[in-house]
């Protein structure tokens, strides 16, 4: 018996994760993610793989779905309302509350502004929506007679999960993304010690050794503390879930401990929303977090109020979260304008920005730098940036640790770029003796699995087994001949050789 | 070299074959003495937990320790050889509480061994190894604890070369656990690492390091990094103490922190390394952690290891206005002992003991004694900082001085502090800055109260103030009041050293002794001496030993101590010394007056009264107590009930009687236990309940063989073990005094909300707040600790306690403190019969909350 794995997509690349696993006839899709770099067909994983005839529902046991980013469940509505999947879906309840607004969110941008012929609809999403399963971490589900499931913790993002399959013998684990170092506002990934004969991780980071996180902290703790204290204004583009919510709460605290009066203020709107989930499912935090939750919730932030547009011409210091991250369009884009000019300001950009964004300009520029935001409009950049490198990804690091705690049969290598994943499966073969693949899109990779033979002891064994042969041997003889003098004085039943 | 146990049984899932229960139940016999000691049989067997087929009950982590069982070997008749050999049998069960026992067993029988068969050790340590593997948490968690010290045989076994490899070896090994998931067994993991004496330096700085380093790049061990492979790199070790202190939980960054504080010591270059990590994590958001990494940087700073970048002031400086008291003075007392390089870094520092004051006046006295130490070490950039300042100093025009401003205050201590400078410059600040100091006399010397009086403040004050150039060593003529205190401390401290027979060992442990101050020693020279003066006691010469009681207080209470250990010896020191005093005050009485029984009877109802108190007090308020300690304190406990029985409670001898047989079978345990002798007094004393259990006299007679036992009594020197904490709490009302009462309804509920601090309380403690009107019965609130945020060391938090029974006026006063339930172990010493409630311990002083109906 074997292991088939058909690796959809985010083989030997980032994006449209998707891995069909085969145990036993049960086949379960992890993810089902699109690509946001193509518009065309290659957007999506190729389902036709699956099942020549197009009947899913049949050929397919469950989809279990990680967490809400795009990249992991965007093509779930289109293979569920277009491609007619009908069987189960499993996702955390985070996941399954946030995934709609994500969707929503992406179709808008895509159909309402570039004018996109629409790939699924409004209603289609929550048609989708409604299929779909909730679980709990640690819950485990028995999706039919063979195949059991269960969630747990991922860090990465809200609800993020790593899920763990098994039917009979054979057991897997599939991580999708994951964060092995603690963040302010989430926990590091946390699992058991299984038997597992099969790993399949993510590994953006692949060759990546990340600093400690309180450097990063630091340095953006000083750049803003020394632009507020020299009155100037901060702006933090950021995404409206994760980032937002991490780098408040580093300033919430210290802000308290500073005892600092300079006003905080987040942007109206998605980012509000998001704390609002944030506070809901509390449980799914850091252990900070859920700690601190008697006295008082984290996300309620002490020092941050709501902004006005009024505000921002307003004299004196403030601090500025606004949507999107990458200053490419909406508020933070407008806030930018008014800000930019002046050289005590200080903007911070994410750690990545997509090309032909603002953000992505910025980070090639040095200050002060003329910035074209379309034919009328010119910015004169004065302020200071500050690049931001926090990420929800673990490290080359923290793979290995994760791999080296799992220790399975085999590993999978996915969501990452392919030289970099030739080197890491270079180094969990060599450091750790387990077998590693990084199959590319479409590939299928087919591991032994185990499978144990169940013997029933004899009678008489169990009568001779009556007396426990404790057996004390020194290697350094040889092996086993060397029995020393029986030990005289034991109790009958107990016999102990030196 | 490697031993192997094969354990052979039927290892059929849930069917236990009668082998299996045969030999677990030996191992539960072993576990729990049920069958031998006569102390062990108090817990009856529970049913089992873990599934219907084992009717035993095994042992868990919390129930008797296997500990008592090896201290009783003796009574099963069962040799170490074959108990290791059962153990390491028992380590390959296929059921984890079994194999969890095994290595706790395993772990226990290290500590009380002695082996001197490496192989042995050896095999020991790798089956232990092996299991860190295991599937099973709590299997692992005990893995770690059996490597740790099975790995401290090994290391201790060995000389030089190997030793230094084999001590390596258990370092990496537990640096490969430091990820695992676990987060017990993360705490486990770091404090096994702190306990590492010897580790190269490589190997530490790889710890902080995560790309393997060159130096350890090819090295391996012998070792598991996996259940499968049998080889153990040493780049396993990397990152691990980054790790530990990035942790989600602030128990495993606490547990990280203060293992680093342990290995700074091995290496300078190492130590070097992790400020820099340390420094950021002073931003950290858990109160403890904070402390922790403060107190270890403070730990680097006493050992000399500590080179303090300018980069590293921002984050460290930041701590000077942290929210927190401790933290603020803890590092204030680090930044004393930093030496600021050059000018830009010292003005740096004294502008952020500036904000200090600025924010937190509290700390004015305390500021000023750091910024007098800090301008006495950096006495070359105090002149330049005084200089371009004085503006703010000299009185302005209009004659009016400006010197009621804090910030004044501080550059004057600032500025008087250089001629005493270490580095014998010719001063350069203005003559007049003196002057002007001798208008604040009063202030700044309540703040430099440790290193100098009032009265050599004013003569050094007014002689500085007259010359343009000074240089102390004129003034002083070669002696240096300046340093009077510290000198003082020396001596004490050198005569702790000449009588203590503990002699420390390595230099490093002689470093922490350091750290946990020379209070410690003080402390602990005092209480060894108070056993002198119990001969004066029975002399009656009560003047001279009150005094002498006295001095020593005052000497104590002058030490202001801010690690918690220190604080607990000093309590314990302070409640000591008052105990004995009442005790000789009794005791003179006693001798003294023969006609007792007409005068003194009152006076030493009240005497005796207050030494219960205070020994209750002692009994349950401090947490750490040594054997000894506890052992010397019931044989005081059993001294006033004989007291109170022969002279007070004559009429009440039976009830009177069975308290004092309790207290002294207890003692009698507690001896064995710990294999002391006996003191003569209460040898005396059961043969003298024994002979009144089998008399038929009358209760006279017995009473006065009673007294005549006190003749026998002596006071035992006590040797404190400096592990000592004391439970304490701080309550306090903000802003509530007789003119600005709390408003309330007449016959309503009203909510007062209490600020509180809690000291070394741990979550089970039961606090209660008593709140009583005068000549009304208390109201209860109870305080549920687990609600509150914090750890057992620190915790403060505002709690908004409801007072139900408000009187019908218009104005009262509320008598508010915090008790403690003393539900402490089996004993009930001073359990009333009546009362349903436990005894409570006040924790802190009563305050009150002044509350007044609002006027229209």
């Amino acid at each position: 018996m074997a292991i088939e794995c058909l690796v959809l997509g985010a083989g030997q690349e980032v994006g449209k994760s998707c891995v069909v696993v085969t145990i036993n006839d049960k086949k379960i899709m992890f993810d089902c993610g699109m690509h946001m770099g193509y518009l065309d067909h290659r957007r999506y994983p190729d389902f036709s793989l699956i099942s020549k005839s197009g009947d899913f529902t049949n050929s397919l046991t469950c989809i279990v779905v990680t967490h809400f980013h795009l990249d992991h469940i965007g093509a779930l509505p289109y293979f569920t309302e277009v491609c007619g999947y009908n069987g189960p879906i499993y996702m955390t309840y985070p996941t399954k509350a946030l995934a709609p607004l994500m969707l929503e969110d992406y179709r808008k941008v895509m159909v309402d502004r570039r004018g996109e012929e629409e790939q699924f609809s409004s209603e289609q999403i929550l048609e989708c929506m409604k299929k779909v399963t909730a679980v709990d971490l640690k819950q485990t589900v028995q999706v039919d007679k063979d195949l059991q499931i269960r969630a747990y913790y991922a860090g990465h993002v809200l609800g993020a999960a790593m899920f763990y399959a098994r039917v009979g013998d054979v057991a897997i684990v599939y991580t999708g993304d994951y964060n092995m170092t603690p963040d302010r506002h989430l926990g590091a990934a946390q699992i058991d010690r299984l038997q597992l004969d099969l790993v399949i991780t993510e590994s953006t980071y692949a060759t990546t050794y990340r600093d400690s996180k309180y450097a990063r902290e630091r340095e953006f703790l000083k750049a803003v503390h020394k632009c507020v204290a020299g009155g100037g204004k901060v702006l933090i583009p950021t995404f409206a879930l994760g980032r937002a919510q991490e780098l408040c709460m580093l300033l919430d605290d210290y802000w308290e401990r500073m005892n600092l009066k300079v006003p905080i203020y987040f942007s109206a709107g998605l980012t509000v929303q998001a704390n609002m989930y944030y506070k809901m499912l509390i449980n799914w935090t850091s252990q900070k977090v859920k700690d601190t939750y008697a006295t008082r919730n984290a996300f309620d932030f002490k020092h941050v109020c709501s902004f006005d547009r009024s505000l921002i011409n307003a004299p004196g210091p403030c601090v500025l979260f606004a949507t999107p991250g990458m200053i490419s369009g909406g508020f933070s884009l407008e806030v930018f304008k008014q800000w930019a000019p002046y050289e005590g300001n200080l903007v911070t950009l994410p750690g990545y920005c997509v090309a032909g964004t603002v953000g992505h300009r910025l980070m090639s520029a040095k200050t002060p730098a003329q910035i074209n935001i379309d034919q009328d409009t010119q910015i004169d950049v004065r302020c200071q940036i500050h690049q931001l490198s926090f990420s929800p990804h673990t490290d080359a690091k923290g793979i290995l640790d994760l791999v080296k705690f799992l220790s399975p049969k085999h590993v999978i290598l996915v969501h990452g770029e392919k030289p970099k994943m030739a080197t890491l499966k270079e180094k969990i073969q060599s450091q750790m003796g387990i077998q590693c693949f990084d199959p590319a899109n479409n590939e299928t990779v087919s591991i032994p699995s185990t499978h144990y033979v169940k013997a029933v002891a004899s009678d008489a064994l169990l009568q001779s087994s009556l007396s426990p042969n404790l057996k004390f041997i020194r290697k350094c003889s040889e092996r086993g001949s060397d029995f020393g003098g029986l030990d005289a004085r034991t109790k009958p039943g107990l016999k102990v050789f030196r | 070299m490697e031993m192997e146990t094969n354990y052979v049984a039927v290892a059929a899932g849930e069917e236990m074959g009668p082998t299996r229960t045969i030999a677990r139940s030996w191992i539960r016999k072993v576990a729990d003495g049920g069958e031998c000691g006569s102390s062990f049989t108090a817990f009856p067997p529970k049913p089992a937990a873990h599934g219907g087929a084992t009717p035993l009950r095994f042992p868990s982590r919390r129930q008797p320790k296997p500990r008592l069982l090896l201290r009783n070997v003796s009574k099963f008749c069962v040799r170490p050889s074959l108990l290791l050999t059962v153990l390491l049998g028992f380590t390959k069960d296929p059921y984890p509480n079994i194999r969890e026992v095994a290595l706790d067993g395993l772990v226990e029988l290290s500590s009380c061994i002695v082996v001197e068969d490496q192989s042995l050790i050896e095999g020991c340590y790798f089956r232990a190894v092996e299991l860190l593997f295991d599937c099973e948490d709590s299997v692992r968690r005990s893995a770690v604890c059996a490597v740790s010290e099975w790995g401290r045989l090994l290391v201790a076994c060995n000389q030089d070369q190997s030793k230094k490899e084999w001590s390596d070896t258990v370092f990496v090994q537990l640096c490969s656990m430091v990820r695992d998931m676990d987060m017990k067994l993360r705490v486990v993991a770091f404090d096994a690492l702190g306990k590492i004496r010897m580790v190269s330096e490589d190997i530490l700085l790889q710890t902080l390091c995560k790309k393997a380093l060159p130096a350890t790049k090819e090295k391996t061990y012998c070792g598991q990094l996996t259940a499968k492979l049998r080889t153990l790199p040493a780049s396993a070790a990397a990152f691990a103490f980054v790790h530990g202190l990035e942790d989600e939980f602030h128990e495993v960054r606490r547990s990280a922190c203060r293992s680093l504080c342990m290995l700074t010591a091995v290496s300078a270059e190492f130590a070097s390394e992790a400020v820099n990590i340390l420094m950021d994590m002073l931003n950290d958001d858990s109160v403890v952690v904070r402390l922790q990494a403060l107190e270890t940087i403070h730990f680097m700073a006493i050992s000399d290891h500590l080179k303090v970048e300018e980069a590293h002031l921002h984050m460290f400086l930041g701590t000077l206005l942290d929210r927190s008291d401790s933290i603020r003075s803890t590092a204030r007392n680090t930044l004393q002992l930093i030496k600021l390089r050059n000018l830009a870094m010292f003005r740096l520092g004294i502008d952020a003991l500036m904000k200090n004051l600025e924010f937190y006046p509290q700390d004015e006295a305390d500021l000023f004694l750091v910024i007098f130490k800090l301008g006495r070490t950096h006495g070359k950039f105090v002149g330049s900082i005084i200089r371009e300042v004085f503006q703010e100093l000299e009185p302005s025009f209009e004659g009016k001085l400006a010197f009621d401003n804090a910030r004044t205050v501080a550059l004057l201590v600032l500025a008087i502090s250089v001629p005493v400078s270490f580095e014998r410059r010719i001063c350069t600040v203005p003559p007049q800055t003196f002057s002007y100091a001798v208008i604040q006399l009063g202030r700044i010397s309540r703040g430099l109260f440790d290193v100098v009086n009032q009265d050599t403040l004013l003569a050094y004050l007014s002689y500085c103030s007259r010359f343009s150039l000074v240089s102390a060593s004129e003034f002083f003529k070669g002696e240096e009041p300046a340093l009077q205190l510290e000198k003082r401390n020396d001596l004490l401290c050198q005569k702790s050293n000449d009588t203590s027979e503990a002699h420390l060992t390595s230099p490093l442990l002689d470093c922490l002794a350091n750290l946990h101050d020379r209070v410690t020693s003080c402390a602990k020279i005092v209480l060894r001496k108070i056993s002198d003066i119990w001969r004066l006691i029975e002399l009656g010469c009560m003047g001279e030993v009150i005094q002498t009681l006295r001095s020593w207080k005052e000497e104590l209470s002058k030490f202001t101590s801010d690690s918690s250990q220190t604080v607990g010896v000093l309590a314990f020191a302070l409640q000591y010394i008052h105990v004995i005093k009442l005790l000789g005050k009794v005791w003179t009485r006693i001798l003294s007056s023969r006609n007792l029984r007409y005068h003194g009877i009152g006076v030493l109802e009240v005497l005796l009264g207050k030494i219960d108190k205070r020994l209750q007090d002692m009994w349950y308020r401090f947490i750490g107590l040594s054997r000894e300690e506890e052992l010397h304190l019931l044989e005081i406990m059993l001294l006033s009930c004989v007291l109170r029985l022969s002279y007070l409670e004559t009429f009440n001898f039976e009830a009177s009687l069975k308290k004092i047989c309790t207290i002294s079978s207890r003692v009698e345990n507690l001896c064995k236990e710990e294999a002391i002798e006996l003191s003569n007094f209460i040898l005396d004393l059961q043969k003298l309940l024994c002979e009144i259990g089998n008399s038929s006299d009358g209760v006279f007679e017995n009473i006065y063989l009673l007294q005549k036992s006190l003749k026998s009594f002596s006071l035992r020197q006590i040797v404190l073990s400096g592990e000592i904490k004391h439970l304490e709490a701080e309550l306090n009302v903000r802003d509530n005094d007789f003119q600005n009462p709390l408003p309330f309804i007449l016959g309503l509920p009203v909510g007062i909300p209490f600020e509180i601090t809690l000291y070394n309380l741990t979550s089970e403690k039961r606090l209660w707040l008593t709140m009583t009107v005068d000549g009304t019965s208390p109201q209860f609130v109870f305080l549920d600790l687990h609600e509150f945020e914090g750890c057992d060391e620190i915790r403060k938090f505002t709690f908004v306690a409801p007072f139900y029974g408000t009187p019908r006026v218009t104005y009262f006063s509320l008598k508010v403190c915090i008790a403690m339930e003393c539900l402490s172990e089996d004993v009930q010493l001073f359990k009333d019969y009546e009362g349903p409630k436990p005894e409570l311990s006040f924790l802190c002083k009563e305050i009150e909350v002044h509350l007044s109906t609002p006027v229209k």
